[in-house]
């Protein structure tokens, strides 16, 4: 990538991003917030991670990958659901999940070449 | 300070798995996108945003103008205004120029990881510092193991970037169980979902949070009562 592209690109995105992370906190750590605020502040996690998997699990190409792709990461992620229920582990979800969807993709191609 | 560096990296640990897997195809990604290794290094260092690299690479792959790249990937991490907010009262109780660097290299994965802890107690603003320098090292780390090896390798994306949709998973159903939060997962899924599918998926994640942050407070009168009762109760 040219030099000036590249500046231009890293420079600006780089601002905007670092304005999203700390203008809340720089604006608001030294003020006391009226307390409908504060409770709204509760579903942030909850609604954040609710947003980040449905759009890992909901995107455009979704629609053209056909109905077996589609539903891939679905079913992966039931074994992953019963891991963090149970063990609460980052760790084990990730690698109880990455398993699972690599089985299920291997096992879709070896069906696909079968038929 | 040994004690303080185990528990950040013990917390950090699941991150840093997570970065490796999507790092080094970020990386991979960006070098066939034309970008030297220096100039990964210098995005993971300054930009350090995982779908901010990913769009950069492929946006610029597909031709488009540097300045769209920059409102797209810009429009995308005003999520972070999110979790800055959430994380506000935890980190002022430190001081402000604490609070802010401690906000500087916050990201999804490690917003997350942070909140958990935040949200048990006994988690300190230099911790959560410490939880996300830990996560970008990783990041840089791999991205430039990426950028270097190029081609050579081909690593799967989506397997790739499913060992994150776990990470949300797990960090989703450890929050609490009452009515009320329920409602606003299941409004930000619902409402992610339509606008990937109406074209909007550069905004999706941010209008989805804010419609499920709307529905879980409109909601939380009803289920007040019962929170006491389930207070400890998980999806």
């Amino acid at each position: 990538m040219p030099w000036i592209d590249f500046w231009i690109i890293l420079s600006l995105t780089a601002l905007c991003t670092l304005l999203s992370r700390i203008l809340p906190v720089a604006l608001f750590a030294n003020r006391e917030l009226p307390a409908s605020v504060m409770s709204s502040l509760e579903y942030i996690p909850v609604a954040a991670f609710a947003a980040l998997v449905a759009n890992d699990l909901f995107t455009p190409e979704v629609l053209l990958a056909g109905l077996l792709p589609a539903a891939l990461p679905f079913i992966a992620l039931v074994p992953v659901v019963v891991v963090a229920l149970k063990t609460k582990s980052m760790a084990l979800c990730i690698v109880v999940g990455v398993a699972t969807f690599a089985f299920l993709q291997w096992a879709i191609a070896v069906l696909h070449i079968g038929m | 300070m040994r004690r303080f560096l185990e528990r950040s990296l013990k917390a950090a640990f699941p991150i840093i798995i997570g970065y490796i897997a999507l790092g080094l195809p970020c990386g991979i990604l960006s070098n066939a996108a034309g970008m030297s290794v220096l100039q990964v290094a210098l995005l993971s260092l300054i930009l350090y945003s995982g779908s901010g690299q990913y769009m950069i690479a492929s946006l610029w792959l597909s031709g488009l103008n540097p300045l769209s790249i920059v409102a797209a990937v810009a429009m995308v991490n005003l999520r972070q205004l999110l979790y800055a907010s959430s994380l506000l009262q935890y980190l002022k109780r430190s001081r402000r120029l604490s609070a802010i660097i401690a906000a500087v290299n916050v990201t999804d994965e490690s917003f997350g990881v942070n909140i958990a802890r935040f949200q048990q107690g006994s988690w300190t603003t230099h911790l959560s510092f410490a939880v996300n320098c830990w996560s970008q090292l990783a990041w840089i780390v791999s991205n430039i193991i990426g950028a270097l090896i190029g081609s050579m390798v081909n690593i799967d994306t989506g397997i790739a970037a499913f060992a994150i949709t776990a990470i949300f998973t797990c960090l989703l159903l450890m929050q609490k169980g009452r009515g009320d939060f329920v409602l606003a997962a299941t409004a930000a899924a619902v409402v992610v979902a339509i606008c990937n599918f109406c074209d909007l998926s550069n905004i999706s994640i941010i209008v989805g949070a804010v419609a499920g942050i709307i529905v879980g407070s409109i909601s939380r009168t009803r289920f007040q009562g019962e929170g006491n009762a389930s207070e400890s109760g998980d999806f």
